[in-house]
């Protein structure tokens, strides 16, 4: 019973009436923002962030981390309504929940994904409270070569993952990489790539990096496109409460998307994305029916909205045993810790408890409250869906501007951030992908310090990450996933996912 | 026909090629001491490699689809520009306008880009988003946003 005594200490922390407000205004957030298409979670974090540190670390995280699974759901409400994924992981969701809309069902759709999440997000944090301090147990033992390894690893599987050009997905972490040095040297305080300018010398900022690549951007590309009206559905909404036949469709769909998801969201890269795209494959593939599969099966919803939920507990479990995010929205996180002086690594449970247990005790308590505040409030959420993007795009750009001004009360971060606006929109345009970018930009100094660290210690000698057998293993598995593009299976199932998260 | 990916690699070729020579200058060190511009160097040595191979494999690509026209086509790319202009000139007038007057000029300008909204409902939603953003930033988040002309008055 050892593993419950910290769960307890964590609700303790969690239960705090200053945690659940933070909890309650994280989860309101992330729904309202996986609603708003246009604005993601990695934005609407990197906009908040400095909005947090005038609050304790732990309630922060817990706020942060309660925008990213709540905006999971969000995303789900627009999927189903107005065939529009506010979120990449929900583009499955359009297949079969839009098709319920239509015949009638956008209530049973709703509930279903809503409980889908909720019953997902309760297992992965069940997962991640088990799996995660042995996990940092091990990890006490890796040296900076097989941190080095794991962070190739990392950006190979999300360049692998990134969909479209994996080689334009490369170039892209070599540039994060390069921008993730700029400034003062760490070991011999030497500028790098600073050009002169005295506010390059602490390196460029998260938050105007993400906030131009993510939030700008977008409202550029929006802004220039000629778009319609939205078509919302009209039909009166009765009866979320999916009837008992559809619970019987959708319970084992749930749970296998459920542990899926939780697997496939450690990995590092788009795990919410992969798993939703791979719990639809499952489940159409041993549906006994699969033909009512693109028609409005349940299943169909259920599965994928569970996958993606489980993900995000998921992908904590490497940025709190390893230190390394799994996705731009971890690594925001990641970020976020730094600056409150809790590095993140095997030992932050030991170090830092009320940090770790709080935030997972947190999460199932936030997915909790999805469950009640999504089913009375979805009538409020297709309000917002009707805001017209006239209106709305402005207030996007007003909160980029805000953020990135409270970092330093310095125009020149908003200066950066339109750099990157633009940089971000032509990438867009010329196909180039901002997720490897970001997260190469966050490992970029972590890797300058392990690769120095192991030559160092191996007296220049590069065998040292093929001698030691857990790098071996990890660059071997960096090689096979180089390769994994070639067969033509593999091929084809990147790109359906790298379409669906470009478009 | 001019091809998009053709042109994005010769820019990023040439972006990899000053990150390599950078380093160099900043102290490449050798494999027994690493310098500062160790890592870039490799960074920028790959991001070269990887543009050329891109514009190589670039010229096997026809049609509609890789054209840099294409990519701009029955957009309304200008609406960009302006909004970029806007938000540049936001960002100079800031400090001296204040965050009141700069940001309220601001979103009636914006607003208007691609919207078709009387002059009061422009004026009366800037106003209200403004104060709606200064409040919540300013008095209940504590940003300290800048007061400009009218420091002493708020």
């Amino acid at each position: 019973m050892d593993i419950l005594n910290p769960i307890f200490f964590g609700f303790s922390v969690a239960l705090q009436p200053f945690n659940l407000l933070f909890c309650f205004l994280g989860v309101l957030i992330g729904t309202l923002v996986g609603v708003l298409p246009g604005l993601g979670p990695v934005a609407a974090i990197s906009l908040l962030l400095p909005a947090t540190f005038h609050v304790p670390p732990v309630s922060s995280i817990i706020m942060l981390s309660g925008i990213y699974y709540g905006a999971m759901y969000g995303g789900s409400i627009t999927s189903i309504l107005v065939n529009i994924p506010g979120e990449a992981a929900s583009v499955v969701t359009c297949l079969d929940g839009y098709k319920m809309a239509q015949k009638g069902r956008a209530g049973p759709a709703l509930g279903i994904a809503a409980f889908g999440s909720f019953i997902a997000g309760t297992l992965g944090v069940i997962g991640l409270a088990f799996f995660a301090p042995p996990l940092a147990k091990v990890a006490l033992k890796f040296g900076p070569p097989e941190y080095f390894a794991l962070m190739v690893l990392g950006l190979t599987v999300l360049t692998f993952l990134a969909g479209g050009s994996m080689l334009k997905s490369l170039m892209m972490a070599c540039i994060g990489v390069v921008i993730g040095n700029i400034g003062l040297d760490l070991i011999t305080a030497q500028p790098r790539f600073t050009f002169g300018l005295d506010v390059l010398l602490d390196g460029v900022g998260l938050v105007p990096l993400v906030m131009g690549l993510f939030g700008i951007s977008e409202v550029f590309i929006n802004v220039e496109e000629k778009i319609g009206q939205r078509e919302i559905f009209k039909t009166p909404l009765k009866g979320l409460l999916p009837s008992l036949k559809d619970w019987k469709q959708s319970f084992w769909p749930m749970i296998r998307g459920s542990v899926l998801g939780f697997f496939l969201g450690i990995l590092p890269g788009g795990g919410a994305v992969i798993s939703s795209f791979v719990s639809y494959g499952v489940e159409k593939k041993i549906s006994k029916n699969p033909e009512e599969f693109g028609q409005g099966a349940i299943a169909g919803v259920a599965g994928p909205e569970a996958a993606n939920n489980s993900a995000t507990a998921g992908a904590y479990i490497p940025l709190f045993t390893l230190g390394l995010p799994s996705n731009a929205v971890m690594a925001i996180l990641l970020g976020a810790l730094m600056i409150y002086n809790m590095p993140p690594g095997p030992r932050l449970i030991t170090s830092h408890p009320q940090l770790f247990w709080g935030t997972i005790s947190s999460m199932y308590i936030g997915n909790f409250m999805l469950l009640i505040l999504n089913l009375p409030l979805i009538g409020l959420w297709i309000r917002i869906l009707r805001i017209p993007y006239p209106i709305l795009f402005p207030l996007i750009i007003l909160f980029c501007l805000i953020g990135a001004f409270s970092l330093n009360n310095n125009t020149t971060e908003i200066m950066l951030m339109l750099f990157f606006g633009v940089l971000g929109y032509l990438m867009k345009k010329f196909k180039y992908d901002g997720a490897s970018l970001i997260l190469a930009m966050v490992l970029g100094p972590l890797m300058d310090q392990s690769l120095r660290q192991s030559l160092l210690m191996s007296g220049g000698s590069g065998l040292i990450f093929f001698t030691r057998p857990i790098c071996l293993a990890v660059f071997v598995m960096v090689v096979i996933i180089f390769l994994m593009p070639l067969l033509p299976l593999i091929g084809r199932m990147r790109k359906s996912v790298g379409t669906a998260e470009m478009d | 026909m001019l091809n998009s990916d053709r042109i994005s690699s010769l820019f990023w070729l040439a972006a990899g090629i000053g990150i390599t020579l950078l380093s160099i200058k900043y102290d490449f060190g050798n494999f027994l001491s690493p310098g500062a511009g160790f890592i870039t160097f490799f960074a920028g040595a790959l991001l070269s490699l990887l543009s050329l191979i891109l514009f190589i494999s670039s010229g096997k690509k026809r049609g509609p689809q890789s054209d840099l026209k294409a990519l701009w086509k029955g957009l309304d790319w200008k609406k960009v520009v302006y909004i970029l202009i806007l938000l540049f000139i936001y960002t100079l007038v800031l400090k001296p306008l204040g965050f009141l007057i700069g940001t309220f000029l601001l979103l009636i300008f914006l607003f208007k880009v691609k919207g078709s909204y009387s002059w009061w409902k422009v004026l009366l939603l800037a106003f209200l988003i403004t104060s709606g953003a200064f409040l919540l930033f300013q008095v209940w988040l504590k940003v300290q946003l800048p007061k400009g002309v009218l420091e002493g008055m708020i």
